[in-house]
């Protein structure tokens, strides 16, 4: 133990007793990942109050959903939480076809779960990778992000684009999976492995690393449940609550996965959980790639819900007459309203959907996992340093595009 | 009333009506092609199949494919009736919705679709078409026929309003129909059968009768495009309100289509109204639309005849109260207008009672013709509101305005609307007189003369109403916005009062109208 830390038990030895001073941090910072702004009154270095201040990414994206159709929405998701979008995609699609009733083929459900679980190792990556570097561990966060290029590589031959895939559809997705799909997968998760045991070896014995996760940003599991917490931060709080585990969607009962869950809700269970998750994750791919059948429909059979083909468009009567309804009036849905959640990458991400039976959502919701997670970080910080205000917002993962709209 | 149940709904009926026709009078729509309210029954699209779950059930043979031994065997399958021509008896029960007529609409429906041409990226009908909602309804499959479709005319000029695709054509009969029963003219029939079917023009005719875009309005499908609105405008773009046909005393009921984007009227259609049009209207009214544009007189002008100098507003009206002041109030002489709206003449009456001027004219259009179906005589919309403004005072034409310039007895004129009967050259008297004021929405005889003439908003462009040949008041709302700096006729002549100094006693539209004393019927 070290000296100073002897005189800390003594109390107040070091304290230096100064006059509370406030101290704006953000929107413009670079630890505040997505503009968020944080008030702090300071006592010396340690955080007395502190007001959480979000709201400037905000782009209207519920009230944006109600001038366009039904799929129209996609690309708008896709901006949610844009660390990990083909969740968000996913979330979307299971929404809408809640509403309609409709079930997509079991090879489009394994093509979903597969892509949408790529996304969450993205997403994870990403978080804890982030976490390391601000710690001053860049090695860590150039190898994981290697790893996520490669993963993006994949995303990018299956949809088209790296980030911002919109490749989700009602009914459906917009392409079969390509021939090659489960080949690149084969290559790719040996390295997965291979990159979180590098970066543990890393960090998980690297003392600057524990001394600044381990017990700082306590959230009990009280709290966690308060604030309606979910994702990792929950499940580092203790509180074993996964959508996919409680409320199976898709396929996801016929996976043997584990939930990681952590003891002291500290930054270091947050960043070990997310790791466990991958791995977890990455059972799931390597499970679904067995059970995914190799041939067959992945869109439901029906045009006036999925786009019929380009080329019957151009060719045939009732497929332009559907290709046109569905392009001026949007799919029609019956009148309703519907709840859809699904494990996003910080959470249980809610769609909460109300139709007027038109081709237009007349109201959407979102639940943003981010934005509880966000609200019990003022919890986490209190009584910490200005300093922990790094690696303990880095373990929420705040999206601003998904926790601002 | 005696009731039956549709999809288990009670809905009365009168004694004779039909299962369709019940069904439409309380808002239910079964899908169907060549029925059309205003017109004879056909039966021939068969889309509004029923099937009558009460009473004795009848069952037609037909063979089914058994699955498992992949032969055809020997079944049955209710009989349906089509709700078109079934006559709706008390007690029964009705089914339009059940699984065998969805599979009966679907695959009439595909039928429809057989040999229909690739069109709607092209087609006017696109984004109003039946085919497209009832396929997006009932059918919902894909092509099955592997086949070339079969190749008929297309964009066959059927006259100088209506253009034929018989490609796109279902055979509904419906614009054989709309001719023979309400323009009393067998001028198309239908010729061929099965596939080969076509309308055709009877022999040595073209589609001339003055009703012949109804035969357009009625088509379900885009076979028959009007000349006028053909490519044009896309439907999806256009809005619509509702407004009063400006073209003769009958006073149908419209519906006016405008692009917003560019505040322009692409069209009129019938405004369902069983008092006045009920389902029609002819194809000089549906054509007033293109009057709103033409000869419309944007900014005041000065001059005498026709060689005339734009003024800037509010001179304008200085200059004609400046004018107008100049003559003995006994002798001025006050035209009415038959084409502007009640309110209008209404205004210009109390201008006139409160200067005290005692000669009140009506400016009306004729030279048309009318028949015993719509059209009236009188092809001015608003004859009875003008005299109803004028409140029982005596209009004179304005052949005697003419007359009263000559003999002296009318030194000055203030006139509202611009058409008149008259042409121009007789309207001469009128130039030597220097007080001469129009306040007018288009350029015309009354205008051209007009030492000041001063713009208004138009028909479409206002709130007011007409009172058509019945005595029937039909209010309608504005569908565009007028021009910057123009006002409404009842506005313009407030504050011409003001500049003479008299105080008409009303503020808005509102108080105009209580000096008329009738309550008026809001447009729906």
């Amino acid at each position: 133990m070290e000296p100073a830390d002897e005189l800390l038990e003594e109390e107040s030895a070091l304290e230096l007793q100064t006059e509370p001073m406030r101290l704006n941090m953000g929107p413009s910072h670079p630890a505040m990942h997505g503009t968020v702004r944080m008030v702090l009154d300071l006592d010396g270095e340690t955080i007395v109050n502190l007001d959480l201040q979000p709201g400037y990414l905000h782009r209207g994206f519920e009230k944006s959903c109600e001038r366009g159709t039904w799929a129209q929405v996609f690309p708008y998701v896709d901006r949610l939480n844009y660390v990990s979008p083909m969740l968000n995609n996913v979330g979307w699609s299971l929404a809408v076809e809640k509403l309609l009733g409709i079930e997509v083929p079991e090879r489009c459900q394994y093509y979903r779960v597969i892509l949408g679980e790529l996304s969450r190792i993205t997403d994870h990556f990403t978080c804890n990778g982030a976490s390391a570097m601000e710690l001053g561990a860049f090695t860590p966060f150039l190898w994981l992000l290697k790893v996520r290029d490669w993963i993006w590589d994949i995303l990018e031959k299956e949809t088209g684009a790296r980030m911002t895939h919109s490749f989700g559809r009602i009914g459906g997705m917009a392409a079969p999976p390509t021939a090659t799909f489960k080949d690149d997968l084969r290559a790719v998760i040996p390295e997965l492995h291979k990159v979180v045991k590098e970066a543990e070896i890393m960090l998980i014995r690297n003392r600057i690393f524990l001394d600044r996760m381990q017990g700082v940003g306590i959230l009990t599991k009280e709290q966690a449940l308060a604030y309606g917490c979910t994702g990792p931060v929950a499940r580092g709080s203790g509180v074993a609550y996964d959508v996919r585990k409680d409320h199976p969607y898709m396929v996801y009962d016929r996976f043997d996965f584990e939930v990681p869950i952590g003891e002291d809700g500290d930054n270091w269970d947050r960043f070990m959980v997310r790791f466990e998750e991958v791995r977890q994750s990455i059972r799931i791919i390597e499970q679904a790639m067995e059970q995914m059948p190799d041939d067959g429909p992945v869109n439901v059979d029906d045009p006036r819900i999925v786009f019929p083909e380009k080329s019957d468009v151009y060719d045939t009567i009732e497929a332009t007459i559907a290709h046109f309804k569905l392009v001026m009036e949007g799919l029609q849905t019956p009148k309703g309203e519907v709840y859809s959640f699904t494990e996003g990458g910080n959470g249980e991400l809610g769609f909460y959907i109300v139709s007027d039976g038109s081709g237009t959502p007349y109201r959407v919701r979102v639940r943003p996992p981010c934005w509880y997670n966000l609200t019990a970080c003022r919890e986490m910080l209190i009584g910490e340093m200005i300093a922990d205000i790094v690696p303990t917002f880095g373990s929420i993962n705040m999206i601003g595009g998904e926790c601002d709209r | 009333m005696p009731t039956f149940k549709l999809d288990g709904r009670e809905i009365s009926f009168e004694p004779g009506e039909t299962v369709i026709e019940a069904a439409w009078r309380v808002g239910i729509e079964i899908p169907h092609y060549c029925w059309h309210p205003g017109l004879s029954i056909a039966a021939n699209c068969r889309m509004c199949l029923v099937h009558i779950t009460s009473g004795r059930q009848m069952e037609m043979p037909q063979l089914e494919l058994d699955e498992e031994t992949g032969e055809y065997v020997p079944a049955t399958k209710p009989k349906l009736q089509p709700a078109c021509q079934l006559g709706a008896v008390e007690g029964m029960e009705v089914s339009s919705t059940n699984e065998v007529v969805k599979k009966a609409q679907a695959a009439v429906q595909e039928f429809l679709l057989l040999n229909h041409p690739v069109d709607c990226p092209i087609c006017d009908q696109a984004g109003e078409c039946k085919l497209q909602d009832y396929y997006q309804e009932h059918q919902g499959t894909l092509k099955r026929k592997l086949t070339e479709p079969v190749h008929k005319p297309k964009g066959v000029r059927f006259g100088p309003t209506i253009v034929y695709d018989a490609e796109r054509c279902i055979m509904c009969t419906r614009c054989i129909r709309v001719s023979d029963e309400l323009a009393k003219d067998h001028v198309l029939d239908m010729r061929e059968r099965g596939d080969r079917n076509e309308i055709v023009l009877a022999p040595g005719r073209e589609l001339d009768h003055k009703y012949t875009l109804m035969t357009e309005h009625v088509c379900p499908v885009g076979a028959l495009t009007s000349s006028d609105f053909r490519f044009k405008a896309r439907v999806w773009f256009l809005k619509s309100r509702p407004s009063v046909c400006t073209g003769c005393a009958t006073g149908c009921n419209t519906h006016a289509d405008y692009d917003p984007r560019n505040g322009k009227v692409y069209r009129l259609r019938p405004r369902d109204n069983p008092d006045v049009n009920e389902f029609w209207m002819c194809d000089d009214g549906m054509m007033t639309y293109t009057r709103h544009d033409t000869d419309r007189l944007l900014m005041p002008t000065a001059g005498r005849g026709e060689e005339r100098t734009p003024i800037l507003e509010g001179d304008a009206l200085e200059l004609a109260a400046e004018k107008l002041s100049n003559v003995e109030s006994s002798k001025l002489g006050v035209v009415l207008s038959a084409q502007h709206t009640t309110e209008d003449n209404l205004a210009l009456v109390k201008l006139a009672q409160a200067l005290g001027a005692e000669h009140l004219y009506l400016a009306a259009l004729g030279g048309w013709e009318g028949d015993d179906i719509l059209r009236s005589e009188d092809n001015n919309p608003n004859r009875a509101g003008a005299m109803r403004a004028a409140g029982g005072v005596a209009l004179k034409p304005v052949g005697d305005l003419l007359t009263d310039v000559q003999s002296g007895s009318v030194q000055g004129v203030l006139a509202l609307g611009a058409r008149t009967a008259e042409r121009l050259e007789e309207l001469a008297p009128l130039v030597v007189l220097d007080a001469v004021v129009s306040l007018t929405t288009h350029v015309g005889a009354l205008s051209a003369v007009a030492a000041v003439a001063i713009p208004v908003a138009d028909t479409f462009e206002i709130e007011g109403s007409f009172v058509n040949e019945k005595g029937m008041e039909q209010a309608f709302e504005p569908v565009l916005a007028a021009p910057i700096g123009v006002e409404p006729g009842w506005r313009t002549i407030a504050a011409l009062a003001g500049l003479l100094g008299h105080d008409l006693g009303f503020e808005d539209l509102q108080g105009l109208r209580r000096g008329l004393g009738t309550e008026v019927e809001a447009a729906q």
